[in-house]
């Protein structure tokens, strides 16, 4: 493990009584790397986004978040921004309502210039005083990156960011990613269409049943990509 | 510092949406009415038997109706996985402990004060000259029920019987405070709470102090998945 890594597990796995979601595994993502992960249903993308956010323990290993584990020193989550498939919102606070109360959960300075900077990131600017509950799923996804990014994290796990969103919400997500990479942040994104991840990814990484299939680094190829995801991205029946 | 001020952000947050929606608050007024209402009408309540009776049936009907707000308190969390944005939050966990505690204090002794006026009315009683005892009694019982409530409805929310569970593991952890509740209500009701109504007083203090303090020592298993 180097100073330079973001994210190393270390034989890290998951267990739920006898169901195994995440077999004993090892990774490294450097720091400033983008990760493709990708999967079929159940194959347990989104276990291994739990384990790095530190929202459950691995049954057996170790996981580390810049050299940190996220459970023992809680500080480390500080550095961690998650979009889940669900939104994580209240749907009876209005938009600012909501990053107002991350913000203070976080303890960020100038709160207000965040919140206006991150809900100018995603259009919703205008929408900021309606309650979250009248929004669209696409508005509520948007609303989600905002939450993920208000303090921001230096390390992005993205959990089919792009669900939800319309043509014009997708390319702004892309136009955030793109930077987020220019900056040299760490970044997991998880997409069932490779479209896109087109462009804004460094690396592949495919897991099957709890297991690695792939790890290999990417060049911009969407070709390249189809071709090395198309057979592991239908829903595994064994998987359930 | 930083842990008070997510715990305050927390209980805000709950006021504020509890403001909106009345999800607490409105179940546990109408279930604490309809008890009173019933009892009135199942007992008679005049002279002696209003202090032999009376508290036991205002007390059963707050742990009862609490049962209402604290299985809400972690399944309103549950709603778009909200919780899980709260566990990413940087810090000590037991300040969402705290934050809920607290919100479940304030609705426990909100409905109980909100349905005193009732209960005075029901069982002909004049409330003006033990208010301030009775004050005492439903402050410490409501920091009890909450304390160690809020603990086991994090315990439970995980779990597939939840709503079964909760009053399950509650019921006979609540008793001793819940026996001093009716004993100190009965104490100021009778008009005898000098000397007397102290002892109940302390048990209800020491044991609300003792399960906050646990139960901000244990909720970060409890909360676990």
């Amino acid at each position: 493990m180097s100073r330079d890594d973001a994210i190393v597990l270390e034989s890290a796995a998951k267990h739920f009584g006898t169901h195994i979601a995440l077999h004993p595994t090892d990774l490294v993502i450097p720091r400033g790397e983008a990760v493709l992960l990708v999967g079929a249903n159940g194959a347990g993308k989104s276990t291994l986004l739990r384990l790095m956010a530190g929202l459950c323990r691995p049954s057996e290993g170790r996981v580390r978040i810049n050299g940190r584990d996220p459970q023992r020193t809680p500080g480390v989550r500080a550095e961690i921004g998650l979009l889940s498939h669900q939104t994580l919102l209240y749907d009876e606070l209005t938009a600012r309502e909501n990053l107002r109360f991350f913000a203070q959960l976080y303890g960020l300075d100038n709160p207000d210039k965040r919140i206006a900077a991150a809900l100018t990131a995603v259009d919703l600017n205008e929408r900021r005083d309606q309650r979250v509950g009248s929004f669209s799923r696409g508005m509520k996804q948007r609303l989600a990156i905002a939450r993920a990014i208000l303090h921001c994290p230096s390390i992005l796990l993205l959990d089919e960011p792009f669900t939800g969103l319309d043509a014009s919400a997708s390319a702004t997500l892309h136009r955030l990613l793109q930077r987020f990479r220019q900056e040299g942040r760490t970044y997991i994104l998880v997409a069932h269409r490779l479209d896109e991840a087109d462009g804004l990814v460094d690396r592949l990484l495919v897991i099957k049943r709890g297991k690695w299939c792939i790890d290999q680094a990417l060049t911009n190829d969407l070709d390249q990509l189809r071709r090395l995801c198309s057979p592991y991205l239908e829903a595994d029946p064994c998987a359930f | 510092m930083r842990f008070l001020g997510r715990a305050l952000a927390i209980l805000h947050k709950d006021l504020q949406a509890e403001w909106r929606t009345k999800a607490h608050l409105s179940p546990m007024v109408f279930f604490i009415l309809l008890m009173l209402l019933v009892f009135n009408f199942s007992f008679d309540l005049g002279g002696a038997a209003l202090y032999e009776i009376g508290p036991g049936t205002l007390w059963s009907s707050y742990v009862f109706a609490s049962l209402l707000s604290l299985g809400r308190s972690f399944a309103d969390e549950r709603e778009n996985d909200a919780l899980d944005a709260l566990l990413l939050a940087p810090g000590d966990r037991g300040s969402i402990y705290l934050g809920k505690m607290l919100g479940n204090f304030i609705f426990l002794l909100a409905v109980e004060l909100l349905s005193l006026p009732f209960f005075a009315l029901f069982f002909n009683l004049s409330l003006s000259f033990f208010l301030l005892s009775l004050l005492a009694v439903f402050v410490l019982g409501s920091a009890c029920m909450a304390s160690v409530g809020t603990l086991f409805a994090a315990l439970s929310n995980n779990m597939r019987l939840r709503e079964r569970l909760l009053p399950l593991l509650l019921l006979p952890m609540i008793l001793p405070a819940l026996i001093s509740c009716v004993e100190a209500t009965g104490l100021v009701l009778a008009n005898d709470c000098c000397e007397k109504l102290f002892p109940h007083l302390q048990v209800l203090g020491v044991y609300a102090i003792v399960f906050t303090v646990l139960s901000l020592m244990l909720f970060e298993y409890a909360i676990e998945e």
